[in-house]
């Protein structure tokens, strides 16, 4: 009898763990009243513009870096290209919400897992129109989300300057990844820093300025 | 009508004269002795370079710009400078990285292609880069130029560069501006400017 005591205690102690860990993702945050339903990001959307990064790739322990160069080349989609500092291309996309096109890739890059993976970091970098179902705050931010396919994304508005700070892109349980962005007048983001949390990869872009 | 027609016709004729002139047989046997005479001397070689990244969809060209330094017989060095700090050093076979003053010493993606290039860089101070085994080469005259295109023969390579282009002042008979072209439309232009050939530069700068 005591002895299945402590079992059901061992089990539920378990289970409350379990349940805790799988908590939903915005048990921290403070439902409030929805003031937009639909909400624009201010970066890459000016056609005009090259927007060119210096970046660093870590990925399980390896560092690749290079020059990350993104153009919006219509309404719908952008360009990627990813280089050496030398120059030589690795990997050359083009991206929409829709349409994902791969224009070259070096061979050494040319791996489906990587691909899909920097698509989906990639088309969330560069998504302009976010329609917002919930909204939240916690201490600094604003919090709104928006539903994308089975998962969500949570973007976080600073309430100190109204600047577009972090983008969450969830499962209802988990986080996927985030983008942090640094921005001096809200049109560009002078810093970027994509971070997987379920695997080893950070993508860090800092703006390259031209002389 | 006629005097439109003999503007435009001096004007074609203009930019004919302006645009590169293939050599004849007797002047690439000349030009390829220059090149050589010039390149046995060159112990050491440090130049500043402008690198000019041009993607047909961009706007504008990227602009990076530092220091090159070749020792023979195949000590590499590109030293990045503006808009950042970058290094990347060939010595004995190896890729050693200085990034922001993270080093390190992986091969990178292409470091292969890379290693190549850069061979027929080195290949084109010490004079021995006119080697028809790896490359088509054609040869061509400018204003007081030359100009020498590379188009890669084996098909890796030439997935990645479609040609590389080496212009050298007729005078000096050294290379002045390197122009490797990707596939598409798209190229890297470095410009060679302020060189210094012969001045004493130790080992120790190779490294990261």
């Amino acid at each position: 009898m005591q002895k299945s005591t402590i079992q059901f205690l061992l089990i539920n102690c378990f289970l409350a763990i379990v349940l805790i860990s799988c908590g939903s993702v915005t048990k921290n945050y403070t439902p409030k009243k929805l003031d937009k339903t639909s909400y624009t990001v201010p970066y890459f959307t000016d056609s005009k513009a090259d927007y060119v990064y210096k970046t660093n790739i870590s990925v399980y322990g390896n560092e690749l870096s290079g020059i990350f160069i993104a153009k919006k080349i219509n309404d719908t989609t952008h360009r990627v290209v990813f280089t050496t500092e030398f120059g030589n291309k690795l990997m050359d996309f083009e991206i929409s919400e829709t349409d994902f096109k791969v224009n070259s890739i070096v061979s050494e890059l040319d791996r489906k897992i990587l691909i899909h993976t920097l698509k989906e970091d990639f088309r969330l970098l560069l998504k302009k129109e976010y329609q917002i179902q919930e909204q939240f705050e916690n201490e600094s931010a604003d919090i709104y989300k928006s539903a994308d396919g089975k998962r969500d994304n949570y973007i976080f508005i600073s309430k100190k300057d109204q600047k577009l700070e972090k983008i969450v892109h969830a499962s209802k349980t988990k986080e996927k990844f985030t983008l942090l962005f640094n921005s001096e007048n809200n049109i560009f983001a002078e810093k970027i820093q994509i971070i997987h949390q379920n695997i080893k990869l950070k993508i860090d872009l800092q703006q390259l300025k031209s002389e | 009508m006629k005097t439109k027609i003999a503007l435009l016709i001096l004007f074609i004729s203009g930019s004919l004269f302006a645009q590169e002139q293939k050599m004849s047989a007797a002047e690439i046997a000349q030009f390829k002795e220059d090149v050589n005479v010039v390149a046995k001397k060159i112990k050491t070689l440090s130049t500043d370079f402008f690198q000019y990244k041009h993607l047909d969809f961009l706007s504008k060209d990227i602009e990076t710009s530092g220091k090159m330094i070749f020792k023979e017989p195949a000590l590499l060095q590109w030293q990045y400078k503006k808009p950042y700090n970058y290094s990347i050093t060939f010595k004995n076979g190896k890729i050693l990285i200085n990034d922001e003053g993270k080093k390190s010493a992986v091969d990178i993606g292409n470091s292969k292609i890379f290693a190549r290039i850069n061979k027929l860089i080195v290949g084109s101070v010490s004079g021995n880069m006119f080697d028809d085994k790896e490359f088509t080469i054609s040869y061509f005259k400018l204003k007081g130029q030359n100009l020498a295109k590379f188009i890669p023969k084996d098909a890796t390579l030439k997935k990645y560069i479609k040609q590389i282009e080496l212009t050298f002042d007729k005078e000096e008979a050294t290379v002045v501006q390197v122009k490797l072209l990707e596939s598409s439309e798209d190229y890297t232009r470095i410009v060679l400017k302020n060189k210094v050939i012969n001045a004493k530069i130790d080992d120790s700068v190779f490294t990261n």
